[in-house]
């Protein structure tokens, strides 16, 4: 494997992609419950709800940083090992990332910032203010980023100049049906993946009976019921998805001719066991949440969905499906697409930069180890701080008293030469 | 058209590099300006919102250069590979460590954290160099001359990381040691009174400080007291030191500079397209660096280091005639109004979260 390097950068895009999605699925799926948590604080001035959305913030802010630095390397990816790309496609691929990268990220992650250094500095509606901008531009991001890949998937909007594709109707390109069906289908995904974390880690301190400030009770409420509300979407989204398998690309055919394509496809599909686990997971676990939804939903009509430990107890490993779901997803949607790396337009090994095989298996090995390290040590601090609950969570407030008491009071002087 | 996506794009570069200079280099200097745990902690939370604030413009340099200007990234970035292969690892385990180093309970952990960080810093400084000088150079990265080039942005990044440290490694008034510990800012508390200080009282302080401490073998022991007092103690020396460090670093930068336009003379040094612009544009940075050694103290430091590393992109695009095509009216027009609303935000969000950590915060935050 070591000597081919386009299987190398393959696998190496597939690994890092999987884990970024796994980070940025639940960073979708927290931000909103975080939003409406603020929001229910802010409205009432209730002092206990802000720690509950302390102890939340905590963990979206540790599995935001993860979800960064795999961006980070994805991009740059894309730059390094996938040139053939941007060298044809260019203005039609880079555009909508540029879009993601200057408009939606540069703002998320300012905001991010003001929200994390502003706890205790701006007031409660500003502070609000940032976390909804936060959650819209995550949002956003994440359409930008699907305008890219449904491109790959079912290119639309082009026009061939001189070898590099031109965007020819940009709103071809933003309402390309490829984009916006997986957007829905993701939406809505990633708020099964948020809900069904909110609701492990609410399970699990109840179970123990550990319930501060009645956080948990109200998280297991909130989680179940978007939990419920979210999965009829999601499968309708996901089935309106299979209609694009049997249409071609309208932009087909400025590249190869019908007989090329043929050939090339005969000779180089992805094997077809790829498919069969990407349906399976994301079927199954389907189907196996829709079964655990009604039985929330009737435990909490008894009232005993804070109570009951025969149920709490396997709500912990919960998370495993939408997870699972979503890793097979990508599977079966990028290993679909083979051998194109844009659909009946460029093949994946024409996309690959010419690299030897010393170069593609440096970056290979550099990083996919950094990432399966700091995939384990982001994934070891979330459970650690989702079983310490809110009391010394990251973002958890300054304990008062003691040496530090006189510490908030003083406005400290600026230092300037 | 392509003119706005170049402008643009060296915008971009040039805040990147002014904003992020002061944590790459703050980054750089630890190891010297910040011994004890309390002052490697006061370091980081100065980093810390810099460094989420200032890697978007990177980002979003990058993805003008994929979206506007893709011939152009092809040139730089598939022509440099394994510059940018250093760099990006680099930056991410920088990046690792400034997030996870708040999270570690134990010493072991936040000297990995801390290792991640300084080594990511010079690997950043070393490796913008190398490119830059491989921008001039024609695509060469292992010459003199952008060896000369690497070295200049090292001792460049340095000098804004140790103006910046000179500002904000002082610790707030409330926090341990501040009161009692340790000297109130020496150098700080002087220069701030007396405005540019003569270059003599720079270097001959009369309050006691590390070097005199360490010399001297009295006062607080700082790294070899592990667990002990010294340990924590949170005084101001970590800002003197910095600020001690701008002239020395400003000299180091300009003798690099002087090296590097030697070397652009040797074969195989610069090949830039346009002679005579190139060697004006390098001038204007070595006279900045020259304006900073000379006899004003730390004070002017930080704005001639922000002048010297913005204009980096302006000596590059000077120089060189890089591949830029226009942009075509589909990309453009799909960019630009998607990009016009995000604009006011982008700029409300970095003015007021600069504007807002120029206050240390009150109580200990997520990143220290
Ligand atoms: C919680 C996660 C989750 C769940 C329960 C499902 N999916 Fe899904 N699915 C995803 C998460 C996901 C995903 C990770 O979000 C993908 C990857 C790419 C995309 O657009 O969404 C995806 C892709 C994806 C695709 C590939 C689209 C393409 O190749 O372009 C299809 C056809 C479906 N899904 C269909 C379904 C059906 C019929 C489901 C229910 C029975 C289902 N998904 C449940
Ligand atoms: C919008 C984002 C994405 C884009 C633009 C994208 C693009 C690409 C590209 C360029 C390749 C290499 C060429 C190829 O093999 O086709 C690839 C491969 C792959 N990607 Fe993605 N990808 C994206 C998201 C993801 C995600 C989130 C996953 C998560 C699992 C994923 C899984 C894969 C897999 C499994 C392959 C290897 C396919 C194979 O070699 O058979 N992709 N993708
Ligand atoms: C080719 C594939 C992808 C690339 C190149 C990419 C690029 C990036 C980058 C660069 C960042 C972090 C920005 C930074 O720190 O500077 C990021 C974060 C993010 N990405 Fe991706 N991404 C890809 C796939 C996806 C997919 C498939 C989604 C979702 C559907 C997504 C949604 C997000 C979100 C919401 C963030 C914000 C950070 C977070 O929430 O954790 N990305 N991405």
């Amino acid at each position: 494997m070591f000597d081919d390097p386009l299987l190398l950068a393959r696998v190496q895009f597939a690994l890092t992609a999987g884990v970024h999605y796994l980070f940025v699925a639940l960073t979708l799926g927290l931000a909103p419950f975080i939003l409406f948590g603020q929001l229910g604080a802010t409205l009432r001035r209730d002092e206990a709800r802000m720690r509950a959305v302390r102890f939340w913030g905590g963990l979206y802010v540790v599995n935001y940083a993860m979800g960064v630095l795999s961006g980070l390397v994805m991009e740059l990816q894309l730059a390094l090992n996938w040139s053939g790309l941007s060298d044809m496609f260019g203005y039609a691929f880079g555009a909508p990332l540029a879009v993601e990268t200057m408009g939606a990220f540069f703002v998320e992650s300012t905001f991010l910032g003001l929200w994390i250094f502003g706890w205790d500095r701006m007031g409660r509606w500003a502070h609000l203010a940032c976390f909804a901008v936060v959650t819209a531009t995550a949002y956003l991001s994440a359409y930008w980023v699907l305008v890219a890949n449904g491109f790959l998937r079912y290119p639309v909007g082009l026009r061939m100049e001189d070898g590099v594709a031109h965007v020819a109707d940009p709103a071809a390109l933003m309402a390309n049906p490829s984009t916006l069906l997986a957007f829905g289908h993701i939406g809505f995904s990633a708020l099964l993946v948020g809900s069904s974390v909110v609701i492990a880690v609410s399970a699990y301190h109840l179970a123990r009976r550990h319930d501060p400030d009645r956080m948990f009770g109200r998280g297991i409420r909130w989680g179940t019921a978007v939990f419920s509300l979210a999965l009829f979407p999601t499968v309708t989204a996901g089935g309106a998805q299979f209609a694009l398998y049997d249409r071609t690309p309208p932009a087909s055919g400025l590249t190869y001719g019908p007989a090329e394509i043929a050939a090339i496809e005969a000779g180089g599909r992805a094997p077809g066991v790829f498919d069969a686990v990407g349906d399976t997971l994301m079927m199954g676990s389907w189907g196996l949440m829709s079964l655990i939804a009604p039985v929330l939903l009737g435990v909490w009509l008894l009232r005993r969905l804070d109570r009951w430990r025969g149920v709490l107890w396997p709500l912990v490993v919960l998370p495993f499906l939408p997870f699972g779901a979503s890793v097979g997803g990508w599977l079966l949607r990028e290993t679909q697409r083979q051998p194109w790396a844009v659909e009946d337009l460029l093949t994946t090994a024409d996309a690959m930069t010419d690299m030897t095989p010393a170069m593609a298996a440096v970056s290979f090995t550099l990083f996919t180890l950094a990432f399966a390290v700091l995939a384990t040590a982001t994934y070891v601090l979330l459970v650690r701080y989702a079983r310490l609950g809110p009391e010394g969570g990251p973002l958890a407030p300054a304990r008062t008293g003691g040496s530090d008491s006189g510490r908030a009071a003083a406005n400290p002087p600026v230092h300037t030469f | 058209m392509e003119i706005i996506a170049v402008v643009l794009l060296a915008g971009l570069v040039a805040g990147y590099l002014v904003l992020a200079g002061c944590d790459i280099g703050l980054g750089m200097l630890m190891p010297w300006v910040a011994r004890t745990r309390a002052e490697r902690r006061r370091a980081v939370s100065a980093m810390a919102p810099y460094f989420l604030g200032s890697e978007v413009w990177l980002l979003g340099a990058v993805g003008v250069a994929m979206g506007l200007l893709p011939e152009l990234k092809a040139a730089v970035i598939t022509g440099m590979w394994p510059v940018f292969v250093a760099l990006l690892a680099g930056w991410l385990f920088r990046d690792a460590g400034l997030w996870m180093r708040g999270r570690m309970r134990g010493r072991a952990g936040r000297a990995v954290c801390d290792a991640g960080i300084v080594g990511g810093s010079w690997t950043l400084a070393l490796s913008w160099g190398l490119a830059v000088g491989g921008l001039l150079g024609g695509g060469a990265v292992l010459t003199p001359f952008a060896l000369g080039c690497a070295l200049t942005a090292a001792a460049l990044f340095a000098l804004r990381g140790a103006a910046f440290g000179a500002e904000r490694l002082v610790p707030a008034a409330g926090t341990e040691g501040a009161g009692g510990r340790g000297p109130r800012p020496a150098l700080a508390a002087e220069s701030g009174t007396a405005g540019v200080p003569a270059a003599g009282e720079v270097t001959a302080p009369s309050t006691p400080t590390r070097h005199s401490t360490e010399a001297g073998g009295t006062g607080p022991a700082h790294a070899a007291d592990p667990g002990g007092a010294a340990d924590t103690a949170d005084t101001a020396l970590a800002a003197d030191t910095a600020a001690r460090a701008t002239r020395p670093l400003a000299r180091a930068a300009l003798v690099a500079g002087v090296l590097a336009a030697g070397a652009s003379l040797l074969p195989g040094g610069a090949a830039p397209d346009r002679p005579l612009a190139a060697a004006a544009a390098a001038l204007m940075l070595l006279g900045l660096l020259a304006a900073t050694s000379g006899l004003s103290g730390p004070q002017l430091s930080r704005h001639t280091s922000a002048a010297a590393l913005a204009s980096v992109p302006v000596v590059v695009a000077a120089a060189v005639n890089l591949p830029v095509a226009p942009v075509p009216d589909g990309s453009a027009l799909l960019v630009g109004s998607a990009l016009a609303p995000a604009v006011p935000f982008m700029v409300l969000g970095q003015v007021w979260l600069y504007r807002m950590v120029r206050r240390p915060a009150p109580a200990p935050g997520y990143f220290a």
